[in-house]
């Protein structure tokens, strides 16, 4: 037991010094949030707060994501936090209603930049695998035969149909989706360390898109999904796009609709510096290591 | 029947998929990051005896199947079919051959047995994982040979061919295990 105590300090303690060595600061930011995650498929838990004095809702974070981009937008420069995260209908084997994230910003650095960094971290935590950088048009002609990002919705729901999948879906990237999952994914677990990179424009989610492409990439381990990071969008306009557009689809899947984010978006008004960051679960990546 | 959503899955679960009765085999469930969660599930065709894969989106209903598997008693065939007793109701039922598939091989009157119903109709018979067979016809084995290495083959009493060691002879009973059709002991 405390052998496994002191492994994981000694890891978590590798880390810092990663970041301390590299000049990025570590933050603590607020977990207990006046506004929830406006993902789609990310729902964050409700507490109920204030009841003796003027009840209120209250949202655990889902990710520290918004309350750190406050402050990269207010010059905070490269920062780091390792914290709990929490969300809610979590389901499957790999998946928690409580978690740790390790989640990073750096300036300047576009995504290559950052995926090089990350394989840097993971040297300094012992981790020599060799590296392995597929764009997520190449993952899915190499691994499934589909020109993923000139195929439309409706040719990619009778693919799904031909391999056993539901093609069930409202939007074309819930598809795309589902078809990495069950058809790429599988594939990858023989990769120790692999990034798929450059995904649909319709999978932005908060990162920068060009063209056909969103500046985003994940990190998976011997197929186990472990990171997932952006050239993050700068400006108040794009945030407010997608938060809108979120919004709405939450509305037609008729999930809780929470109020837009005014108070992040107000405090965009001196837009974020060009940086990409990073989400890394913590559980996940040390599973892979041990 | 009622309809199943995916929370509800689990092993042994009947389900209507293709207009076939189906038993879920394992549930998998995966939730992507950005994405959304989907159950990945292995089923048996009831009908086909056939392995399935099917993934479905979490949240997803599917229509349940009305199949009930009973404890019966196997009574007679008339040659084309075979006729079956819930002890407990004194229901009978009548199997035909595809229902009836391998387990004819292995089902001599009066065997205890599990018979499949779909809507109160049978699709099929397993029989226990051991029965104890009559050997009908065989060569004659070597004298001396009781170890049991080689094997020839003997036919049972309900027809069936079954690898056996060289020292059986006919009219004596062996045990044979229904799943891999091989011999599994003297009594």
């Amino acid at each position: 037991m405390r052998d496994a105590l002191k492994k994981y300090a000694c890891f978590l303690a590798n880390i810092r010094q990663f970041f301390c060595e590299q000049e990025v600061v570590e933050v603590c930011t607020l977990q207990l949030l006046e506004h929830p995650v406006t993902d789609v498929y990310i729902d964050s838990i409700t507490a109920q707060v204030n009841k003796d004095i003027e009840q209120k809702s209250r949202y655990l974070h889902t990710s520290p994501e918004l309350e750190m981009k406050k402050l990269l937008a207010q010059g905070s420069g490269d920062i780091y936090q390792i914290c709990q995260v929490f969300r809610d209908n979590e389901q499957g084997s790999q998946n928690f209603n409580e978690f740790t994230m390790l989640e990073y910003y750096r300036l300047g650095f576009d995504i290559h930049q950052l995926m090089d960094d990350i394989v840097q971290l993971l040297k300094t935590l012992g981790v020599h695998y060799p590296v392995s950088k597929l764009s997520y048009a190449q993952a899915f002609i190499q691994y499934g035969n589909i020109d993923i990002l000139n195929t439309d919705f409706k040719t990619l729901k009778i693919i799904a149909i031909k391999q056993g999948l539901t093609s069930d879906f409202e939007w074309i990237e819930d598809l795309q989706i589902l078809l990495f999952t069950h058809l790429i994914e599988p594939q990858l677990q023989t990769l120790p360390l692999c990034f798929i990179y450059d995904y649909p424009a319709s999978q932005s989610a908060l990162a920068k898109v060009e063209g056909q492409v969103a500046h985003r990439f994940e990190l998976y381990m011997n197929g186990v999904e472990i990171a997932n990071g952006y050239d993050e969008l700068q400006e108040d306009a794009g945030y407010k796009d997608v938060f809108s557009a979120e919004l709405n689809k939450r509305q037609q899947l008729v999930k809780f609709v929470p109020e837009i984010n005014q108070a992040f978006l107000s405090q965009l008004e001196n837009s974020l510096p060009q940086c990409s960051g990073v989400a890394i679960g913590m559980a996940r990546l040390l599973s892979q290591i041990n | 029947m009622a309809n199943y959503s995916t929370s509800q899955f689990k092993n042994g679960l009947k389900l209507m998929l293709d207009g076939n009765p189906c038993s879920i085999i394992s549930n998998e469930i995966r939730k992507p990051g950005k994405g959304q969660a989907s159950n990945k599930v292995r089923l048996k065709d009831l009908i086909t005896g056939k392995t399935l894969e099917k993934t479905f989106k979490s949240g997803e209903s599917v229509e349940g199947a009305d199949v009930m598997e009973l404890n019966m008693q196997y009574l007679y065939s008339d040659g084309d079919t075979y006729n079956f007793m819930d002890p407990e109701s004194f229901d009978q039922y009548v199997v035909d051959e595809t229902g009836m598939g391998d387990a004819k091989g292995y089902l001599v009157e009066q065997d205890m047995c599990v018979v499949t119903l779909w809507n109160n109709n049978p699709i099929s018979v397993t029989p226990p994982n051991h029965v104890m067979l009559e050997v009908v016809d065989t060569d004659p084995g070597l004298k001396g040979d009781t170890a049991g290495t080689g094997g020839k083959p003997a036919t049972m009493n309900t027809g069936v061919v079954v690898q056996v060691p060289l020292f059986i002879s006919i009219g004596e009973k062996v045990k044979v295990d229904t799943r891999t059709n091989e011999y599994a002991g003297r009594t």
